[in-house]
This record gives structure tokens, C-alpha cells and sequence, in this order.
């Protein structure tokens, strides 16, 4: 049972991290799309929103030659620091991270854009820059939206299984999260255990959806 | 007031904004329907709208010259805006509110000094509530002392007595006209309502579907 | 009624469909990842000597067994171990008659065709150059017991296991060496012949390694049994022990 917990425990602190680590990203990327226009702004929207309608493996397999010894990143990272991105759990936090930033994107985007722009205004004509109109006026105004999508992409990371698997591979005591560990325990034909890793799963993804829901629902008058 | 609002072009939904002129009033009156560009301009004039083409200067500085791509930030204008729906931060308090614009002391201190603006607009007791809290005319004022504790050179206020009944802004008019002598700021005053104007307007420029109609000076 | 040729030949499958013999069947193979290449090659021999097709599920063989536990329809499990195989058996889901093994297998150490690591022997896995080896999942996927068995009779699998990177099957060790992210894999010498970009540096002898032997069976539920029986038959042919010891199994010849 402990080694269930330990699964359970390392599944959410790399969710957590993952959600903070998206979050800097996410709400520029959000706050320039609902904020501005310009010329190649679709394509950054869609290329955002991939990993949301890409089939999870296909984006496991992009992070994988990109993090993988021979990659992009992994090899720099392995020939210069020694340090392993793929097959560890920094890879299950880029899977993580990557998969659920457009979800984030998306609610902050929704969020700041409900934010009535005259208010912006009236704070730049007051003298303020445009870090202190974002911080002070915009993301209090916004905060309830974004602290739902945050919520929601935690929910998004906890369940992340496709990309996972490829690019961390489900290795105990290592890498193996909640979703894993339930496919694995099925494969062995250890039901009992499946069974009760998918209620844990099912109870952490109900209290995260209904409790984001609720941010997303309150308005501000 | 010397605000040059020259050679300026801005393309609107059903037409295209065109002003050129020169005004010199204390209180300048923007009068005209509504849908005629009124709080478009006042925008401009703000920095907070693009002009295709136009040369805005405040005395003698050059907010907006297109000619020569120069166009300063609103932080940087110094100029007040009480928008028509006051735009008073709903998740701040009053005094949050009322401060949100006070930085460094500007050359015209005492005159723009909290306890003075809250002395002439009567606002000092309503600091500590929330914004949702005030009336209407209580709104008012807090909106107008927010925009003069900046210190501003010239002070924007679309239609600031809209929606308000006769007796509300019988009570408002003679803030204003204290804002106009005591603390000597120019002001746009945007209304489609004449007799607001004459009291308080020493000069009017007609806006109709975005063309300056030639007027006369009026003087109150 | 004249009929064009191509509504003859729709008519035709039609009326085949019903009738599960003589006809034309689609034989349904749930076979062990080691095997994909081999077997594709039989297969296509296959049909072009018979009206039958035959469609493939490779994937681990521990895999496999769980679909077959779940209801997957399908004629013939061929598994790269018996313990897989004594899983469906003890379930009552294959026909025990039919149940045979004539292939066996040898286990390798492999590294990146590149590497320059030295590693000749088991033991050499156990230094500190080797961070990482790759083994088909060491709980239940048959090439990944057979290494975790090796390794035990060798006394290294204590000191292997925490480099240990599991994998969905044995191709995935496989992959995973060819990619340069593991330094050495653990599979069949049947699947390092297939790869030009590994190289084999350790062959486990007939004395050390385990007993190796990959059983087919003819499933109880199956389909299409009796173009599943034919096929078996063919898979005990001189001419399917052909391509098996050209692929480099070791194929057990004589009566099942």
C-alpha cells in the first residue's frame, strides 16, 4: 500500500511543479492572444492548442527526440551536465508540462479577455507601465479564470498518460505515475491493484474538475 | 488651455473622424450626438487610440506627430480621463483607487495634494469604502479626484453627468465649476446636454458624424 | 439478369460469408513482438499459397494474454514464453492439443553499433560507464523474465536492477539502444539481427542462460478454427522452420 502512495505523491508534486512551471508562459501567451493582434497570430494560436488535439503518443514521440540523448536539448544536457532529461523525471514533467499548457493558455485567455479593457486604459492615463497595469489591474480582475485553468491543467498533468509513456518510459520508483501505474497493474493482471489506483485517479480528477469549475463559474460583477 | 488637434484622421465604423483645430478655452465643450466621435477623440487625445494620420500638442509638447512617427505613451501625457462608465477599479477600496495614480510630487504640489482635492470634492470620508458601496454622485467625484491627483495638464471628462436625475447633477455642477477655478486645469468637457455647457464651458467645438461644424464662442 | 463481373465477386464474398469453410478466412494471429518479423514473412508465403489472410496483433506476449483473457477474437496465440502460455491454459482458453513449442531462442547483450563502451561479459554491465540498461518490462514480458533470470543465475541482478529502464517489449529495448538513450539492452539475438544500428557484444551460452521456448496455440473461441488449424500446420512446415532458422531462431525439427 505505501508503494501506492509513494506513486500517488510523486504524481502530484510533478503535476504541481508542472502547473507552476507553465504558468509564467502561459499567461503571456494568453495575454497576448486576447489582448493584441498581429500578423502570424493564428498560426501561434493553433500551434499552441497541438498537443490538445494531437494524439498524445505523437507529441511523446516529438519530446522524445528532443530529449533523448541524440536530441536537440537531451543531448546538449547529457554531453555537457551529464544529466539525463528523457527516462526521468524531468521528462515526465516536460510530458506533463506540454500537455496541459494549452488548457491553461486557454482559460487565462478567456479570463483576461473578460477583463474590461477601459480599466487597462484608465491605469495607463493614471501613469502606470505595462507590467503594473497586468499585475495590479488585469490579473486581479482575472484571477478566478486563471486560478481555474490552473486547476484544470493540474487535473490535465495528473492524468497525463501518452506522452508519459514514451518519453519517460514507466519505470518504478522513478518515473511511474498514477495512469501508468494503472496500465501496468492491468497488463499483469494485478486487478485488485488497478482497481485501487483508479479510484484514488478518479477521486483526484473529480475534486480538481469540480473545484475548477466552480473558480470558472464565479463572475465578478 | 493651447491643444492643437491638427490635420487628424481616424477611420470609424460608418465614417472617418476629421478634426482640425486649435482651442484656447478654459473649459472646452465637446458637443454633439452621440455616435459623432466624441469619446473617440477624447481617446486620441488620451494616446490611448492610433490615428491614422494627426498632430496633437498640449502647450508646447508634442503628444502625437504621425509625420514623424512619434507618439507618446498615455503614462506619459499627464493627462486625466474620467471616462463615461468612471472605470473606478471594482477590487480596489476608494482610497486604493484614489492613489493609484500618485507617484513623486509633480511642480504643482500643494494645489493637487490629497487633503486638498478630497477637501474640494468632499470625498475624504468615503476613503475607507468599497467602490461598489458609493451612490452615483459619490462615484463621481471619486472618479474626477482620481484623475486630478496625477496632476494632470489637461483633464478629459466624457459625459460626466450622464444618467445622473436634474437634482444630482444640480449638486455635481458646482464640483465641477469648483475643479475649474480652484485648481486651474484645462478640460475637455464631452456632453450632448446644453445647458450643462453654459454653465460651465467658456468655448465649444460641434462634433457631428465626425466633422467639426464651424461655431461660435460662447462664453458663460 | 446479367450481372458485371464486379457484382459476381460481391456476391460471391457474400455468400462465403456465412460459411466459415472453404472459403476464403481472415486468420486472426496474437503473436509475441520477437516474432513480427519472421512471421510476416511466413505469412506472406502464406497467402500467396492460399486463399487465406492472415492479420497480426504483435506486442508483448504478457500483453496478449490479458486481451485474450478480455474477449479479443482471435485464432492463434504464439507467445515468446510458457508462462503466458500456461496463463491462458489455466483459464481454459486454448485448445491443449494443439499447444506445442518448436522454437527457441538465445538471449545477447547489445550496445549502440557506435559505442565504444567495453562490455563483453554480463558482469560488465554491472560498471558505472553503464547508467542505464534496457530489458522488455523484467515482471511479466518474457524477454525482459528470461534476462531478469539470467542475470539472477549470474548473481548481477542486484546490481543491474536499479539501471533497469523497462519497456513495453522487447523491441522497445530494442529502440531504446538504437536511439543512443540507454547504453545496453538485453534481447533476443533474433531481434539484434534485424538492426544495423546495434551490435552484439555478449552471447548467452546454451549452459547459462535460461530455457527458452516460444509455444503457439490454437484459441478455444476462435473464429475461424479451422483456417486457425491450417495455419498452425504450416507453422510446423519444413518450409515456415526455413525462414524461422533464417531469422535466426532455433528451430526444433521433427513431430510436435
Amino acid at each position: 500500500m505505501s508503494q501506492e502512495w509513494q506513486i500517488v505523491w510523486f504524481t502530484a508534486w510533478v503535476s504541481a511543479l508542472s502547473t507552476l512551471l507553465i504558468l509564467p508562459a502561459g499567461l503571456a501567451a494568453a495575454w497576448l492572444l486576447a489582448r493584441h493582434d498581429w500578423r502570424g497570430k493564428s498560426l501561434v494560436e493553433t500551434l499552441i492548442m497541438l498537443p490538445l488535439v494531437m494524439p498524445p503518443v505523437a507529441t511523446g514521440l516529438i519530446l522524445l527526440k528532443v530529449l533523448g540523448r541524440r536530441g536537440v536539448l537531451g543531448g546538449f544536457m547529457h554531453d555537457k551536465f551529464h544529466l539525463d532529461l528523457a527516462f526521468t523525471w524531468r521528462a515526465v514533467l516536460a510530458a506533463q508540462a506540454v500537455m496541459s499548457f494549452p488548457l491553461l493558455v486557454m482559460f487565462a485567455r478567456t479570463a483576461f479577455a473578460g477583463v474590461n479593457p477601459r480599466f487597462e486604459q484608465i491605469a495607463r492615463t493614471l501613469g502606470a507601465g505595462e507590467w503594473r497595469v497586468f499585475f495590479s489591474i488585469t490579473v486581479p480582475l482575472a484571477w478566478r479564470g486563471i486560478v481555474g485553468g490552473m486547476i484544470l491543467a493540474f487535473a490535465r498533468a495528473l492524468g497525463e498518460f501518452g506522452a508519459t509513456i514514451m518519453v519517460a518510459g514507466n519505470i518504478p520508483g522513478r518515473t511511474a505515475t498514477l495512469s501508468l501505474s494503472i496500465y501496468e497493474s492491468v497488463q499483469l493482471g494485478r486487478d485488485a491493484a488497478a482497481f485501487r489506483l483508479l479510484g484514488i485517479a478518479v477521486v483526484l480528477a473529480f475534486a480538481a474538475v469540480w473545484l475548477g469549475g466552480w473558480f470558472l463559474r464565479q463572475r465578478r460583477v | 488651455m493651447s491643444l492643437l488637434l491638427k490635420n487628424i484622421s481616424l477611420p470609424l465604423a460608418d465614417f472617418v473622424l476629421q478634426v482640425d483645430v486649435e482651442l484656447a478655452g478654459q473649459v472646452t465643450a465637446i458637443f454633439g450626438p452621440s455616435g459623432a466621435g466624441k469619446t473617440s477623440l477624447l481617446d486620441l487625445i488620451a494616446g490611448l487610440r492610433r490615428p491614422e494620420r494627426a498632430l496633437i500638442q498640449l502647450e508646447q509638447r508634442v503628444l502625437t506627430d504621425t509625420a514623424r512617427g512619434l507618439a507618446l505613451p498615455p503614462r506619459e501625457r499627464q493627462i486625466g480621463y474620467v471616462p463615461q462608465d468612471l472605470a473606478l477599479f471594482p477590487h480596489l477600496p476608494v482610497r486604493k483607487n484614489l492613489l493609484y495614480g500618485c507617484k513623486t510630487p509633480a511642480p504643482r504640489d500643494g494645489l493637487f495634494s490629497y487633503e486638498h482635492v478630497a477637501a474640494v470634492l468632499e470625498i475624504g470620508p468615503l476613503a475607507g469604502r468599497g467602490v461598489t458601496e458609493l451612490s452615483g454622485g459619490e462615484k463621481q467625484r471619486v472618479a474626477l479626484a482620481r484623475a486630478l491627483l496625477t496632476s494632470p495638464r489637461l483633464l478629459l471628462l466624457d459625459e460626466p453627468l450622464a444618467g445622473l436625475d436634474a437634482a444630482l447633477k444640480a449638486r455635481i455642477i458646482p464640483y465641477l465649476a469648483r475643479v475649474r477655478d480652484e485648481f486651474q486645469v484645462p478640460m475637455l468637457y464631452v456632453s450632448h446636454d446644453r445647458q450643462e455647457i453654459q454653465a460651465l464651458c467658456d468655448e465649444v467645438m460641434e462634433l457631428e458624424r465626425g466633422q467639426v461644424l464651424p461655431r461660435a464662442k460662447e462664453k458663460a | 439478369m446479367r450481372l458485371s463481373a464486379g457484382l459476381k465477386f460481391l456476391l460471391g464474398l457474400l455468400l462465403c460469408a456465412g460459411a466459415h469453410d472453404g472459403c476464403a478466412a481472415s486468420v486472426t494471429v496474437f503473436a509475441a513482438a520477437s516474432l513480427s518479423d519472421s512471421l510476416a514473412k511466413i505469412a506472406a508465403q502464406y497467402e500467396r499459397e492460399t486463399p487465406d489472410k492472415i492479420v497480426f496483433n504483435f506486442a508483448g506476449s504478457s500483453l496478449l494474454a490479458r486481451q485474450i483473457e478480455e474477449g479479443a477474437p482471435a485464432d492463434i496465440f504464439f507467445s515468446a514464453d510458457e508462462a503466458q502460455m500456461d496463463r491462458l491454459q489455466n483459464k481454459g482458453m486454448i485448445l491443449p492439443a494443439s499447444r506445442h513449442s518448436r522454437l527457441s531462442n538465445r538471449l545477447v547483450i547489445i550496445v549502440a553499433a557506435d559505442s565504444s563502451l567495453a562490455i563483453s561479459a554480463p558482469r560488465d554491465l554491472a560498471k558505472p560507464s553503464v547508467s542505464r540498461v534496457a530489458l522488455a518490462d523484467p515482471q511479466a514480458v518474457p524477454a525482459g523474465v528470461y534476462a531478469r533470470e539470467f542475470l539472477r543465475s549470474q548473481n548481477l541482478w542486484s546490481a543491474i536492477e536499479p539501471k533497469v529502464v523497462p519497456t513495453a517489449n522487447v523491441r522497445g529495448a530494442l529502440a531504446a539502444v538504437e536511439s543512443g538513450d540507454v547504453e545496453a539492452a538485453i534481447v533476443y539475438k533474433t531481434d539484434a539481427a534485424i538492426s544495423k544500428r546495434v551490435k552484439i557484444v555478449y552471447e548467452a551460452t546454451q549452459e547459462d542462460a535460461p530455457k527458452i521456448s516460444e509455444p503457439m496455440a490454437a484459441l478455444k473461441d476462435a473464429p475461424e478454427p479451422a483456417a486457425a488449424r491450417r495455419f498452425l500446420l504450416y507453422l510446423d512446415s519444413p518450409a515456415a522452420g526455413k525462414v524461422f532458422a533464417e531469422f535466426g531462431f532455433i528451430v526444433r525439427h521433427g513431430a510436435p
